[in-house]
């Protein structure tokens, strides 16, 4: 848990309660979390450089989940931080363009927490 | 997501759809019967104009009889205008419903994707910060409760993407993704993951399956998910101890799948349903009931066909036929 403690994870999902519960099943484990609820706050909290990790929701309100992927991706300073996507959208072509975009993990919702901790001690770790 | 603020117009959908025709076949229809109905006047005029006949002939009876026959024929081109513009409008209007209820599966179906697998990982995540004691020390009795909770949202999910699933084959909303592959190869990799669930009830797999390449086109994933419900329909159904018989073979222009277990059979009755929405067998509860339906409408799409033979006390046996790839 040590190489993760303190670790800061941007949560941008627009339901206000997974993203309580995903903070309440973080913080134990050492994350540092914060939220947005849209697009443009999710970017806008993106560059402010706050964050080692992305938890991304694809369906937000705002411009949507890829118009927050586009524009991290495409910053140089936002570039390098790890995207994890959860989403509940069901097409193949959301998961192969969000992979094409360099996402680090892509998960359907509902989600196994476990699963999704894995991935986010692993993407941290390398 | 609001769904109905999303949910297209109808009215919207006959302009998109004349607009397509990159002409109005109403202003066409316009010209067209009025360059019709001025036929007879242009006869006329002709008659007149090469002295065929005089004008002092319009005041007699045959003038009268002239007349009548352009009017008569006036009304028939309105009538016949009358009659086509009416049957454009069913059809533009009959093509513009069905392009707006596809729309509107399709908006309902990313509205139940997000509306209901959102809730369910919230009350997920919770359940399991419940079960790790984060929120509080969890006794035994409680932890039980947990793992029901976990179980019935494992059931609803599945439920929920099993009805989105065959929505969305029956709305005519999924393209297959064809390519060749070896339907041995994804029998194999299927089975593998089968195991461990075989193992658990000490089911014997009894493999029948050739050493050759066994190549079909055909949509991966779908075919994947095919195999996936006939073995966990076996799985489910053949009791402990019981015998898994999985045959692959080619059968003239087909390749030719079986599933049999060993498990209670079902009746004439219920096999003349066993493909049909929310069919469990009355026998396991946990299944959706739609495992089957899903098969055989992927099974469908790639036109090949599936079907169950059964004895109750004697087992059941499923057979898929896949079309074989060409190329093979």
């Amino acid at each position: 848990m040590s190489d993760v403690q303190s670790k800061r994870v941007l949560i941008i999902e627009d339901s206000k309660e997974l993203v309580m519960s995903l903070i309440t099943f973080l913080r134990p484990h050492g994350f540092v979390c914060t939220a947005a609820y849209d697009a443009v706050f999710g970017v806008s909290m993106a560059h402010k450089g706050e964050a080692d990790l992305i938890i991304l929701d694809l369906g937000l309100p705002a411009g949507g989940g890829f118009f927050v992927l586009e524009n991290i991706k495409n910053s140089p300073a936002t570039c390098t931080v790890p995207v994890i996507v959860l989403t509940a959208k069901p097409e193949k072509s959301f998961e192969d363009r969000a992979i094409k975009m360099g996402v680090a993990a892509y998960l359907h919702k509902p989600f196994e927490p476990e699963v999704l901790l894995e991935h986010i001690k692993k993407v941290l770790a390398t | 997501m609001d769904f109905k603020k999303n949910t297209v117009d109808v009215k919207d959908e006959s302009k998109l759809l004349l607009h397509e025709l990159n002409e109005n076949p109403y202003k066409k229809f316009n010209v067209a019967f009025t360059l019709m109905s001025i036929i007879p006047f242009l006869v006329f005029f002709y008659l007149l104009v090469s002295k065929l006949f005089s004008i002092d002939i319009l005041a007699g009876d045959i003038g009268l009889i002239m007349l009548v026959t352009l009017v008569i024929s006036l009304l028939g081109y309105y009538i016949g205008y009358r009659v086509i513009k009416k049957v454009f409008d069913k059809i533009i209007d009959y093509a513009a419903h069905a392009k707006y209820r596809d729309k509107l599966k399709s908006e309902f179906v990313a509205f139940a994707s997000h509306e209901l697998k959102t809730p369910l990982s919230v009350m997920k995540i919770n359940l399991t910060n419940l079960g790790l004691g984060i929120l509080g020390e969890v006794n035994a009795a409680q932890r039980n409760i947990i793992g029901t909770c976990q179980d019935m949202i494992g059931r609803m999910d599945k439920l929920i993407s099993d009805m989105l699933d065959l929505y969305k084959i029956e709305a005519g909303m999924v393209k297959l993704n064809v390519e060749r592959c070896d339907l041995k190869r994804i029998l194999e990799r299927q089975v593998r993951e089968f195991v461990p669930l075989f193992m658990k009830k000490n089911i014997n797999l009894d493999e029948d399956i050739a050493k050759d390449e066994f190549m079909v086109s055909a949509d991966r994933d779908k075919i994947e998910e095919v195999i996936n419900n006939l073995l966990s329909n076996a799985a489910k159904f053949t009791p402990d101890n019981g015998i898994v018989k999985l045959r692959l073979f080619p059968n003239d222009e087909f390749l030719r799948f079986e599933v049999r277990d060993s498990g209670p059979g079902i009746s004439k009755d219920r096999l003349l349903k066993i493909f049909d929405k929310f069919e469990t067998s009355g026998i396991k509860r946990e299944s959706t009931g739609l495992g089957l339906a899903i098969s055989r409408d992927i099974v469908e799409l790639h036109k090949g066909k599936i079907w169950a033979e059964s004895e109750e006390g004697n087992g059941t046996t499923f057979t898929v036929l896949l079309r074989k790839d060409l190329n093979s």
